[in-house]
């Protein structure tokens, strides 16, 4: 059992960029009773395996709806976990029949995605959005259903990296030894270590290089030459021959070419670089703001801070932004909204149909403007 | 995952979905509805529930075979290309569109449809949403209604279980690929039927018997519990 765990847990790790769903339904930790806490996360089996882990020695019911088996972020910017995904699994997997109470937990990334009032509405169902990490959940549910500022905030620490390279390393090696298997079978061992280096390399430094105005081709610059001589190395000591040290710096070109292609979209750091949404900016009309806070609970970079005297909130970070848009999506008010590149106002209700980037209304292609 | 590569596969879907849909069942799939729309609308003017509507393909056929449709489906994306392509029967009334899910049926009156069908649905939902559905379906059909899905279900003969299971990796892919689909295999349909009180009455396969479209009716003989005690 704890070994298939650990094979899954490494072909997960090496297998990240695609989908792998677990059965959509009702989990139980240890044994609860109509007043345990109702836990609510998408079907993506890494994260599904991570909750049940978190929560072990408590008593607690996870429901387990369906996002098409993506991880929780992912699904809900691009519709996969919604507002109707979670009803779904609220109304379906029996829950209603084995809790009293009508109040359950979603991770804070579904903010994006899951409007928590449309699910009050439509179902009874009472939404909080807990902690970002499933690791928090203990501490979270401890403190009585607060969070801190370090359970509301993603992180891109060496684990998380460490992460994103294999993700990408996995595919990219499996994938080159294939090709060099068929064609020159002795590269195909140079070829994969390549590409763990290289992926390691660039998600453990690329953005902590300095960047300035001209920041993707400073960084560019000050990359290639690494992963092409680190390239070289491994050729020459493998094989020694020109040949191999040149496809070596040829094929360092292309994987650095690909990993840093849309290397901010592989990370919580930043929004996605070849959007329109990219330029967007999230702008607060104060004279709506009525100070419930959603934005400040949901947003994964706290960039708003709570004025207390005046029941408002200010966007106070506004450079840490990656337009997630789950501030959005959560104001009552609307008074939160993204403006495009010519100041156009975004409407809320846009952002609320359609997801992050208008990815819904831009495969219908209406040729309309949903924007304005 | 890389937003980008993610958006990408996600934001194009319901534009190729019908194509998509097409060339990978080789044209097996819009026959298989129109065989479905022939059970599902005996007469003009019968009142269709459709669950899962989609982009409205399957729709068209009902349409065309003389229903009056009520279609839902929780995508908005899905519904606003379906919407486009469907813009006449919207406009003349045989055609309602609702943005709501499959687990918001049970808003529906008992008896109000003379058949509820659903094309590609069931086989994207859980286990817990497809039991949840079907007993909403044989529910608001009408006693003498029917009830008509057009799935993928696991097929009957040996053989063609084994090339399945030696193939689903490879088609379950290319399907999420080309179309954004996430279907599984239906192990036993007509059990789950049996269960929310159906009982099939026409059954027809293809695509190497992988492919139903599957007509019940309600079960005379089946006593319907309340939905909150079977839940339980």
């Amino acid at each position: 059992m704890a070994n298939t765990a650990i094979l899954r847990d490494v072909a997960q790790a090496v297998l990240r960029l695609f989908p792998w769903p677990t059965e959509p339904g009702l989990r139980t930790v240890g044994t609860p009773g109509p007043e345990s806490p109702v836990i609510i996360t998408g079907n993506y089996d890494l994260t599904v395996r991570r909750v049940l882990a978190a929560l072990r020695g408590l008593d607690a019911w996870v429901v387990v709806a369906s996002s098409r088996g993506i991880n929780v972020w992912c699904a809900a910017a691009g519709g996969m976990l919604s507002t109707a995904q979670v009803i779904t699994a609220l109304k379906t997997s029996g829950i209603e029949q084995r809790v009293s109470q009508r109040r359950a937990l979603l991770p804070q990334l579904a903010a994006t995605g899951v409007e928590a009032r449309e699910v009050a509405r439509r179902s009874g169902w009472k939404l909080r959005f807990g902690p970002v990490y499933a690791e928090d959940l203990p501490r979270y549910l401890a403190a009585g259903s607060r969070k801190d500022d370090s359970m509301r905030r993603v992180r891109f620490a060496t684990r998380e990296r460490l992460e994103m390279a294999c993700a990408w390393a996995g595919p990219a090696s499996i994938l080159l030894a294939l090709v060099a298997a068929f064609f020159r079978p002795a590269w195909a061992i140079p070829l994969v270590v390549q590409s763990w280096a290289i992926a390691i390399m660039v998600f453990m430094v690329y953005d902590r290089l300095p960047g300035g105005e001209m920041i993707t081709r400073r960084r560019w610059l000050l990359t290639w030459p690494l992963a092409a001589g680190l390239s070289a190395l491994v050729a020459a000591l493998f094989s020694g021959g020109t040949a191999a040290v040149a496809a070596a710096v040829v094929s360092a070109t292309a994987l650095l070419a690909l990993l840093t292609f849309d290397f901010d979209g592989s990370t919580p750091i930043e929004g996605g670089s070849h959007f329109d949404s990219r330029d967007w900016a999230i702008t607060l009309d104060t004279d709506l703001c009525k100070g419930v806070y959603s934005c400040w609970e949901v947003c994964p970079e706290a960039c708003f801070e709570k004025l207390e005297d005046t029941r408002k909130v200010e966007i106070s970070q506004h450079q840490r932004c990656v337009k997630c848009g789950a501030c959005v999506v959560q104001c009552p008010q609307d008074a939160l909204f993204f403006t495009d590149q010519e100041g156009r106002r975004i409407d809320p209700a846009v952002i609320r149909r359609f997801k992050l980037n208008l990815i819904g209304s831009r495969g219908v292609d209406t040729g309309s403007d949903p924007g304005v | 995952m890389s937003s980008l590569v993610l958006m990408k596969i996600l934001e194009s879907a319901p534009a190729r979905y019908e194509a998509g849909m097409r060339l990978l069942s080789l044209g097996a799939i819009p026959r298989a509805q129109q065989r479905a729309a022939s059970l599902a609308v005996p007469t003009p003017n019968t009142r269709v529930l459709e669950l899962g509507c989609g982009t409205g393909a399957y729709t068209r056929a009902l349409l065309a075979a003389g229903a009056r449709v009520d279609a839902i489906d929780h995508d908005p994306a899905m519904l606003e290309q379906a919407a486009l392509s469907l813009a006449t029967p919207l406009a003349q009334g045989t055609l309602v569109l609702r943005e709501t899910t499959a687990a918001e049926t049970d808003a529906l009156a008992d008896d109000s449809y003379d058949s509820v069908t659903a094309s590609l649905a069931l086989s994207e939902m859980s286990g817990d949403e497809r039991a949840w559905l079907l007993r909403q379906a044989s529910r608001v059909v009408k006693p003498d209604g029917q009830v008509v899905i057009v799935d993928e279900l696991r097929p009957k003969l040996r053989w063609q279980r084994l090339l399945l299971v030696a193939t689903r990796w490879f088609t379950a892919a290319l399907a999420w690929l080309v179309t954004g689909s996430t279907s599984q295999v239906i192990a036993d349909l007509e059990g789950e039927l049996g269960a929310a009180g159906l009982e099939v009455f026409d059954e027809s396969r293809s695509m190497l018997g992988s492919l139903a479209v599957v007509a019940a009716r309600r079960c005379e003989r089946a006593e319907r519990a309340p939905l909150e005690q079977e839940a339980a």
